[in-house]
């Protein structure tokens, strides 16, 4: 899709469909990563991931929270909505494409490329700018068009280097056009918001949105337990942002309060690369024979991944109570892709969902 | 020591042998940690000592205990945990029928009888809420009046409504799952307007089946009519958190205890083996509490470290030092002696081990009651087939439980019994599903779809109800220590000598009867049956029963009004020596039919408020010297 600068209530939706779309496009790789691992081992690697996807699915919510205060319908139904893998992410960052593939060093270092911090803030840089980063419009041109269009395209279009510089492009629009239009701006029916009784997790929590408060607050959240759009490995909270909780994978050490970025000194994580089916990276339903029982299982998974995203676009539609049942389903998820995943193809690989959805 | 985010430092044998301190805890359970808590939060430098292992803080630490339990053999509720030699737990399986005039000295405990008891702890980081089901029911106003309104064990030194704020305070610490509104009965008052932290369990489909059945069916006992009905069970296990908690404020889970942020927990998710270790960290053990203390800074923990004996000044009765004895192989023998020297020290290992150390240092109270008054629940167990398939092996092992007759004027004649709705089948009975497989493979010669089948009738019909009995404090009930029974540390072992009397098994029969009426109204076909071999065998009236333990140890160091009736006073301070506090279940003077947990943690933070208004209400000088570096 395209984005241009949000200059209005349409030019918001725009974006925060884009965001939704944007955290939900983590999703997918993440848990093949973490599904891959083998069933016992890599228990501290499996936590981190598993950690990481469920504040994804919190980012998620959010952002559909936020659409849905400002007037906006989250449907997670749409054509395209799933990007086909290898994908560019929605937020028109260009320089790399994100595969769902088995978790391995190359899965951790996109996983890395898709937590980032803001420029100038990577690790290794000296200079660090010590404010929020401003987003590049008009900084790069797009290649690659993984995410299939359904907006309507604008002349100037925006790419940033990092999520957190995505979401600060929305913060701004919302104070833009809240200085506008005041409270008219959050225009939703509160009743459909999805409050903290329906996420749990012992870091930061889900938060109704009502105004531009608690968008920014939830704004604040999605970024800084991301990547850290401030410089620090710990964020507001004490939590570890993505980035890190991913890097410690690679460094093989846990990172604790005071060290420098690129040099944890907590406990050692032990890491074993190979205790992983090796999945097919991108597997696509043509990979697996037709009429066999494997196309027939990774069919049912496409169909039962397609009913997870129908049933949260009624929670978020509407029916809050329904966000429960489609966290339930997930559990019926994990099976199917421990059935996929076990099967050899023949060629050193394993099966994989392949996340081919169409909604009927 | 540790702050989140940092990795837990346990201190040494070097670092803590001939030190003072302000407070020295004895025990790392719920008991323990409360306290802890409380005083590392207000400045005072505190040393924990636990006899297990240490290094049980971390995520990978706690999937090794998943892991132990997924691989044991046998599912008894220490399964989980690791074994040493040199701190020993009992096991339930080490309980038989015994023999008049043998006592069965094959597990740690030594049971004397006449009845076996098959109640077990766990000597590892957390206590025995690494292994608890985690119910957290608070007692009945009448329950801590058991003398004055029905002539029968003892009152408490404290009312109800003088523990109310503790009581919120350990629901706050425990995060309970419960509504309020289910628990209007027996007299229960939680005060205007107050919630619980978060939202009930939901209840499970076997619950709701049996509500529609059961809901309005009366008992009468000594003349008094109660209706029945099926109400949620209020449990220290992670929910939906309710927004209306703490005055509007909300509720913010504890989860899983990660030194690094590793894992986070969950949600229960209804695995169903609560008991005794959650896969998702979704029911609070005192770990929580704990990993809290350490964060304060002044508290620190030394692990693999057995409390052996404590010394006391002959002229002022104050305790002066403890003894301690640190191994390093879990199994091996060997170990060094060392001694700690506190302003107060703190017994909180549990009411078998807090009057097994009393006991083993030769300090028996003035009242001659350290040890005395075991109590601990009973529990019959009844067991049915429903009419149809009813859900068994879903959601925590209870959500729901039948309260009513709690208390009454009854309880004059015969004991308060609770009913709990299990819903893991019949699982403590009988071992099933396990006891089922084996069942059709080798008595049906069943596979392939027909086990399956076979499976699924049996399993998912199957419908357990707990009676869980009151006890009530007898001295002739007790711990004691004999020279002739020690360890391979050469510390005494608990012995045990407990039976059940008359008031307890009248209500034990009185539950039978009532189960048989509640399977009819159920169409339910009943399979109750009760092995004369089994240990726990008790006779009745002619009937036979079976009676299992709580793993509710309590009443050893009784609470009262004087030193001449009781052990300690109000605040768990012992009567015979001013600087030693006895803190946990052991203090309580009735156990009622809540499981103690609640309680004990309720009475912890009120000694917690007693030690510092004792130490001064200004923070010790001594804050910084345990902070970390």
């Amino acid at each position: 899709m395209s984005l241009t600068k949000i200059t209005d209530k349409a030019g918001l939706h725009r974006h925060l469909e884009a965001a939704i779309q944007l955290e939900h496009a983590t999703i997918p790789p993440y848990l093949n990563a973490l599904y891959s691992i083998r069933p016992g081992a890599n228990t501290e690697a499996f936590h981190i991931l598993r950690a990481v996807a469920v504040e994804e699915m919190l980012h998620l919510t959010l952002a559909a929270n936020i659409l849905n205060a400002v007037g906006g319908t989250p449907d997670l139904t749409v054509p395209g909505f799933v990007p086909l893998y290898p994908a560019y992410l929605p937020d028109g960052e260009t320089d790399f494409q994100v595969d769902c593939q088995a978790f391995s060093r190359a899965a951790i270092e996109t996983f890395l490329k898709i937590e980032r911090p803001a420029e100038g803030a990577t690790p290794g840089v000296d200079t660090i700018h010590k404010g929020r980063k401003r987003a590049h419009h008009n900084g790069h041109k797009r290649h690659g068009t993984a995410v299939r269009a359904r907006h309507v395209p604008g002349h100037e279009e925006e790419h940033f280097y990092s999520i957190g510089e995505f979401y600060q492009a929305i913060e701004e629009g919302l104070e833009r056009l809240h200085a506008e239009m005041g409270d008219a701006l959050f225009s939703g029916d509160p009743a459909r918001q999805i409050g903290p009784e329906y996420y749990y997790s012992a870091g930061g929590g889900l938060m109704a949105v009502t105004d531009l408060a608690s968008a920014k607050a939830a704004i604040r959240l999605i970024s800084e337990q991301g990547e850290g759009v401030t410089d620090n490995i710990f964020d507001y909270e004490g939590e570890i942002a993505h980035y890190y909780r991913f890097e410690q994978l690679l460094l093989g050490r846990y990172y604790q309060k005071g060290d420098a970025r690129g040099r944890p000194t907590g406990r050692e994580v032990a890491v074993d690369w190979d205790a992983v089916f090796p999945i097919k990276a991108n597997a696509r339903l043509s990979d697996f024979p037709e009429g066999s029982a494997l196309r027939q299982g990774a069919e049912d998974f496409n169909r039962a991944y397609g009913d997870f995203l129908a049933l949260l676009t009624r929670a978020f539609q509407g029916e809050p109570a329904m966000f429960v049942e489609a966290v339930g389903g997930m559990f019926q998820l994990k099976e199917l892709y421990y059935q996929i995943m076990r099967q050899p193809l023949g060629d050193g690989t394993h099966a994989a969902p392949t996340y081919e959805i169409s909604h009927g | 020591m540790t702050t989140s985010g940092k990795d837990p430092v346990l201190t040494s044998f070097e670092a803590v042998a001939g030190q003072e301190f302000d407070v020295v805890i004895v025990g790392s359970g719920v008991s323990g940690a409360v306290i802890a808590k409380q005083l590392g939060a207000r400045g005072c430098r505190v040393l924990v000592l636990e006899a297990g292992s240490g290094n049980d803080i971390t995520v990978a630490d706690y999937e090794e205990s998943v892991q132990r339990f997924y691989g044991a053999q046998g599912k008894d509720n220490n399964s989980a945990y690791a074994k040493s030699r040199n701190a020993p737990m009992p096991r339930d399986y080490e309980t038989r029928k015994l023999q008049p005039g043998q006592p069965n000295a094959d597990g740690y405990l030594v049971q004397m009888g006449p009845l076996e008891i098959d109640s077990t702890y766990t000597r590892v980081l957390g206590g025995t809420t690494r292994h608890w089901e985690g119910k957290a029911l608070r007692m009945l106003p009448d329950d801590f009046r058991m003398r004055s309104l029905f002539g029968q064990g003892r009152d408490w030194p404290l009312a109800y409504g003088d523990l109310d704020a503790h009581y919120r305070a350990a629901e706050r610490e425990l995060g309970v799952a419960g509504d309020v509104e289910d628990q209007q009965y027996g007299g229960l008052d939680f005060g205007p307007g107050y919630v619980l932290p978060m939202r009930k369990m939901p209840l499970s489909y076997l619950d709701r089946m049996i509500a529609r059945d059961l809901d309005g069916m009366e008992v009468t006992l000594s003349g008094e009519t109660f209706p029945l009905k099926v109400r949620s069970t209020p449990q220290a296990r992670n929910g939906v958190p309710n927004p209306a908690y703490d005055e509007g404020r909300g509720y913010k889970p504890v989860g899983a205890v990660s030194t690094h942020q590793e894992d986070k927990g969950e949600r229960c998710q209804g695995n169903t083996n609560c008991v005794p270790i959650c896969p998702v960290q979704a029911k609070y053990d005192a770990r929580r509490t704990l990993y809290a203390a350490l964060e304060t800074g002044n508290v620190q923990l030394l692990a693999w470290s057995v409390a052996s004996r404590l010394e006391v000044d002959g002229v002022t009765g104050q305790v002066s030092q403890l003894e301690f004895k640190t191994y390093d192989d879990p199994d091996a023998p060997g170990h060094r002696v060392g001694h700690v020297r506190a302003k107060v020290f703190v017994l909180a290992a549990n009411a078998v081990e807090n009057a097994r150390l009393m006991l083993a240092s030769d300090l028996p109270g003035s009242s001659n009651l350290v040890g005395r008054n075991l109590m601990d629940h009973m529990y019959l167990l009844t067991w049915a087939l429903m009419p149809r398939p009813a859900g068994a092996l879903r959601g925590p092992i209870c959500t729901a439980g039948i309260e009513d007759i709690r208390t009454g004027a009854y309880r004059r004649h015969h004991a308060a019994v609770r009913y709990s709705i299990h819903n893991d089948g019949w699982g403590w009975a009988t071992g099933s599903p396990y006891s089922d497989l084996e069942h059709l493979v080798e008595h049906e010669n069943r596979f392939g779809a027909p086990l399956r089948q076979g499976l699924i009738d049996r399993v998912s019909r199957q419908f357990l109800m707990d009676c869980m009995i009151e006890v009530l404090p007898d001295e002739s009930n007790r711990v004691s220590v004999d020279p002739r029974w020690v360890d391979q540390m050469g510390n005494p072992r608990p012995v045990i000598s407990f039976g059940a009397t008359p008031y307890t098994l009248e209500t034990a029969a009185f539950s039978r009867r009532l189960s048989r009426r509640i399977f009819q109204r159920l169409g339910a076909e009943d399979h109750t049956h009760y092995d004369p071999l089994a240990p726990g065998y008790v006779s009745h009236d002619g009937e036979g029963y079976v009676l299992r333990g709580g793993n509710h140890w309590a009443g050893t160091h009784i609470m009262g009004t004087s030193a001449r009736d009781s052990v300690v006073d109000s605040t768990q301070r012992s009567w015979d020596h001013p600087n030693l506090y006895l803190a946990g279940a052991g203090s309580m003077a009735s156990i009622g039919t809540a499981n103690t947990t609640l309680t004990l943690a309720a009475l912890c933070f009120r000694t917690a408020d007693a030690i510092l208004a004792g130490l001064g209400t200004h923070a010790p000088a001594s804050t910084t010297t345990g902070a970390r570096a």
